[in-house]
């Protein structure tokens, strides 16, 4: 017989009190009235006397009557089966999720985090199923439900530290609340198998502020499934980190191009003194003189550094504890040099025609060396020429040239400034007669049925930004492009008539403006979208170099390969490794200085770590619950998991046969014995003779 | 002192059992039964002529008062024979009765008190049939009741009524009583204390001496319990005192021979001092018939008499 609850066994001291009643009874109930003590001393009570108990029956249904309460209460039951390995109902269906973010880095975590993964695995019970995660950016599985349940009980704990042993923490930001989400979700897919044990989700992680965990404000978590967080702690130290910051904005007139980074330091920092500046890509030494900074715990300092002739291509910071988040690789910003083609015959000094309005709307700044070259009617277009501007009429050559031009991929903005310089384009779009007139709107036209989802407008698909209604139009030229059925309209004239057509010719395109922005023609030059316009064209002819996104490591990294294009990737360290022909993603894995060698061309890409996973400032305790998360509060106990099993197996086994109700009765009907007996051993005292008393 | 060897009527099985006796609920019909079976065993007694006033004879010499002179033992003897007198006057006789609370402690069914108070009433009884003026006292701590001894009829009903009140008190004052007594009683007489004398003795020999100055002669039964002289108890109890409630736990059998060396001692104390006073001493238990006591009583008055005279 065992018991569900033996602590209740412990009433079974209560046993004494009847043995103790009986002896007290003993030695203070009676009274013997006497008529003079005169004659009397107190007798000191002699114990073995005192000790002696009568009553013995009665006693001993008092005491058996106790002990079959407090067995009763112990909840006994009989052992109905033993442990099966194979399908236990109430078996925990367990997914234990590893961090190996790069914060998990930091000295002593990871050997700790995989600690307790061995705790877990010492904890699992002989039908539980466990898988183990790793997630960081991604999550994937080092070991599933499936490898777990097919490979023998003996050798999983083994098989699992293998595979914890292959992974190490990589550079990835912790994306948390995926993770999460897709740890529930795994855990709920049971495949079909019917299993009514606990679902619950083990997570060790450092639980670092920067954790992404934005997933989890919406998500409706599944029902049984519970959150076990156990958290590893870096032993305390200061950890400061170097952030790369934006391009300060092009109104920022310096002569000589900066890089910003911000230096964070942690709250929990111990020191406050930094020193940042250049290094080699590979790491070294500071490459001239670096900027000490002073930065107090918890707060951010930002600190410009000028971009120096060597070599370097990072910055790191010195000074702190954990190194993993204390290096960005930059590379030096150069001013990029596109010159642009101006076929066309006005002076750059007349304020009203298209020349002067370009020239000024593509200024030079230290970033973008732009040369706006104007070619004379009947002169040769330079071929250098990231993107042409036609406003007057090409001469024959001119356009035949163009054209061969236009077909290699050039791209070409044609604002013709009257119907001559329209019919002119006809050769370049490959037209033999293009049958072109003057439009002339009633008072004015506006453009209208913009394609926001042209590059050329994306810009302005914001509603803040989309409203064109300001830019009148007096005169346009009303261009017939049926012939050219790829024609694109990308903006047509609130009177049907096309305003913005790009036409396709070959590898290059041509866009044709209905009007032009001189001032005769249009509000176009003098309104706000005009620049903006301009830049999207430059971006869109791949002249212009967009604004990089800042490149965090394990995201994927779109690569401008064509379709049979080889790209051959040297990464900041190992051997040149070449990707399939046609692969346009790359996902580097760790940070550094990435080239890749497309076609003969070389793009240079630095990959940093995400600024956000260098806060290691421990979330609050409470965050996870904050976002809904079911987090179990209490740990499981100290039993073993034998111990568990056999724990839930007595508790159905005791349900099922209650046995504490016999003991129940059994009590009673021993007090019941026990009331008679007493009863009549009380009658038969008092019938007892005794000493009269009055 | 034990009782002296009762006549071998009384020891012959006639004798009325205290728990009997005890059952009849009138004090008066008590004392009746009693006196009447003593009487009723005298005639077949070979002891003839016991009177209080009667003494004896003594032979005829010229010169004494012809008054006296019992014609029909002449008759009889053809002797002339005196009767002798111890006063010319009726007796008078004070009884004084202990009813304070340790006389109603009681093992064989009944009390001391009633025992006393039957033994009172059998003596007053039987000195009433003789036509003596009987008084009573009763006393606990204090004096509660007192009659002065009379002779009228209806004297003995007042008398049996008082003596059926129940006990009460605190303590026992042996000395308070017997020293009103002394007071009250003028005339010489007989004084007749019972009482457990479970008290402090210091006074006692002082008052008993005061009332054998004041010419009073004075006899003292001693009554008590069975359970009294040998502690009859089995179990170790809290004992409580009957007057002052005070609690003792004793275990008897560990007590038991102190208590009877106490006990034993303090009761030669009261002989003694009855002895040294020339007081006529019984101890009477509750188990014993009257008789026997009315018996003791009246022939230690008589060796009394015959000692004062020789």
């Amino acid at each position: 017989m065992s018991f569900l609850t033996p602590l209740f066994l412990l009433g079974g001291l209560a046993l004494a009190l009847p043995v103790i009643f009986h002896l007290i009874r003993r030695t203070t109930r009676e009274r013997t009235v006497f008529s003079s003590l005169m004659f009397l001393l107190p007798t000191p009570p002699r114990l073995t006397k005192r000790s002696r108990l009568e009553h013995w029956l009665l006693l001993l249904l008092r005491c058996l009557a106790l002990a079959l309460l407090a067995l009763g209460f112990a909840r006994p039951f009989f052992k109905e089966t033993t442990i099966n390995d194979a399908a236990v109902p109430g078996a925990a269906r367990r997914i234990v999720l590893v961090d190996t973010s790069a914060s998990m880095r930091r000295a002593g975590l990871w050997a700790e985090a995989r600690a307790r993964v061995d705790l877990e695995l010492r904890a699992i019970g002989p039908g539980d199923q466990m898988a183990v995660f790793a997630f960081a950016r991604e999550s994937r599985p080092l070991l599933s439900f499936g490898d777990w349940t097919a490979t023998p009980p003996d050798a999983r704990a083994a098989l699992v530290n293998a595979k914890l042993a292959e992974v190490s923490p990589g550079w990835g930001a912790t994306n948390l609340g995926a993770a999460l989400i897709g740890a529930a979700e795994a855990l709920i897919d049971t495949e079909g198998q019917t299993l009514t044990g606990p679902r619950e989700i083990v997570l060790v992680s450092d639980l670092a502020s920067g954790s992404h965990t934005e997933g989890l404000q919406g998500y409706e978590w599944p029902k049984g499934v519970t959150l076990r967080v156990e958290t590893v702690a870096a032993k305390a130290g200061t950890n400061a980190s170097v952030q790369l910051l934006a391009d300060p904005t092009d109104g920022d007139r310096q002569t000589a191009a900066t890089v910003r980074v911000r230096v964070r330091n942690a709250a929990d920092a111990k020191r406050e003194q930094f020193s940042v500046g250049w290094v080699p890509a590979a790491g070294g030494a500071f490459m001239g003189v670096p900027v000490e900074t002073y930065v107090p715990p918890g707060q951010s300092r930002i600190v410009t550094l000028p971009v120096p002739a060597g070599p370097a291509q990072a910055i790191a910071l010195r000074g702190d504890d954990e190194d993993f988040d204390n290096t960005v690789f930059v590379i030096p910003p150069v001013a990029q040099k596109i010159s642009v083609a101006y076929v066309g015959s006005e002076s750059a000094d007349d304020a009203r025609q298209p020349f002067y309005f370009l020239r000024r709307a593509l200024p030079t700044t230290p970033r973008l060396a732009l040369a706006v070259t104007p070619v004379p009617t009947g002169a040769g277009v330079p071929a250098d020429a990231a993107v042409v501007v036609v406003t007057d009429a090409l001469s024959a050559g001119q356009a035949t040239a163009l054209r061969e031009q236009v077909l290699a991929g050039k791209t070409v903005l044609a604002a013709p400034k009257n119907v001559a310089a329209a019919v002119a384009l006809a050769p370049l779009l490959g037209l033999a007669t293009w049958p072109v007139e003057e439009g002339r709107p009633k008072g004015y036209a506006m453009l209208a049925e913009i394609d926001f989802k042209h590059p050329l407008f994306v810009a302005f698909a914001d509603p803040r930004f989309s409203d064109f209604s300001k830019i009148h139009v007096w005169k346009y030229r009303r261009l017939d492009f049926s012939a050219r059925p790829e024609a694109r309209v990308l903006a047509k004239f609130d009177n049907g008539d096309p305003a913005i057509v790009e036409v396709p010719v070959g590898k290059g395109r041509v866009v044709v403006l209905a009007t032009g922005w001189n001032t005769e023609d249009s509000q176009l030059a003098v309104s706000s979208k005009f620049v903006p316009l301009l830049y999207a064209l430059l971006e869109w002819s791949g002249a212009l170099a967009a604004p990089g996104a800042p490149q965090a490591v394990e995201e994927n990294l779109a690569l401008s390969a064509g379709p049979n294009e080889a790209v051959v990737v040297t990464g900041p360290t190992g051997p040149a490794t070449t990707l399939a022909a046609g692969t346009n993603r790359f996902t580097p894995l760790q940070p550094g200085i990435y080239r890749f060698e497309i076609g003969g061309r070389t793009e240079v890409q630095a990959v940093n770590l995400d600024p956000v996973e260098a806060r290691t400032t421990p979330l609050p305790a409470d965050e996870l619950e904050r976002l809904g998360a079911p987090v179990a509060r209490t740990k499981p106990s100290a039993v073993s998991p034998i111990g568990q099993e056999m724990a839930l197996q007595g508790a159905e086994a005791e349900g099922r046969q209650k046995l504490w109700r016999w003991f129940v009765v059994a009590t009673l009907l021993f007090l019941l014995g026990e009331s008679l007996l007493a009863g009549r051993a009380a009658r038969r005292s008092v019938t007892a003779p005794a000493p009269l008393a009055p | 002192m034990a009782v002296a060897n009762p006549p071998p009527a009384l020891a012959a099985g006639t004798l009325i059992e205290p728990k009997a006796l005890m059952g009849i609920r009138s004090l008066e019909l008590r004392a009746r039964a009693v006196v009447e079976g003593f009487l009723h065993g005298l005639h077949r007694s070979p002891f003839h002529g016991f009177s209080v006033e009667f003494t004896e004879y003594r032979a005829y010499t010229p010169g004494d008062d012809l008054r006296y002179l019992d014609w029909r033992v002449f008759a009889r003897s053809d002797r002339y024979n005196i009767k002798k007198f111890e006063d010319e006057t009726n007796l008078r006789c004070q009884l004084v009765a202990d009813q304070s609370q340790s006389m109603t402690f009681g093992s064989g069914g009944h009390t001391k008190a009633h025992y006393a108070a039957t033994l009172a009433a059998t003596l007053a009884y039987f000195l009433h049939l003789q036509g003596d003026a009987v008084g009573l006292l009763t006393f606990d701590e204090n004096v509660r009741d007192f009659l002065p001894p009379r002779q009228r009829a209806d004297h003995l009903r007042l008398l049996m009524l008082a003596l059926e009140k129940p006990a009460g008190g605190r303590a026992t004052n042996l000395a308070a009583p017997l020293e009103r007594v002394a007071q009250l009683t003028r005339k010489r007489g007989l004084v007749v204390l019972i009482s457990d004398f479970l008290a402090p003795l210091e006074q006692l020999e002082r008052s008993l001496l005061l009332l054998a100055a004041s010419g009073q002669e004075t006899a003292v039964f001693q009554v008590l319990d069975p359970a009294e002289l040998t502690l009859a108890f089995e179990r170790p109890t809290l004992f409580q005192d009957m007057e002052t409630g005070r609690e003792v736990y004793v275990d008897p059998a560990a007590a038991r021979a102190g208590y009877v060396e106490k006990m034993t001692a303090h009761f030669a104390a009261v002989a003694g001092i009855c002895e040294k006073l020339g007081v006529a001493y019984q101890r009477l238990t509750t188990d014993q018939p009257l008789e026997l006591a009315l018996f003791e009583f009246l022939e230690q008055r008589r060796r009394r008499k015959t000692r004062g005279r020789g």
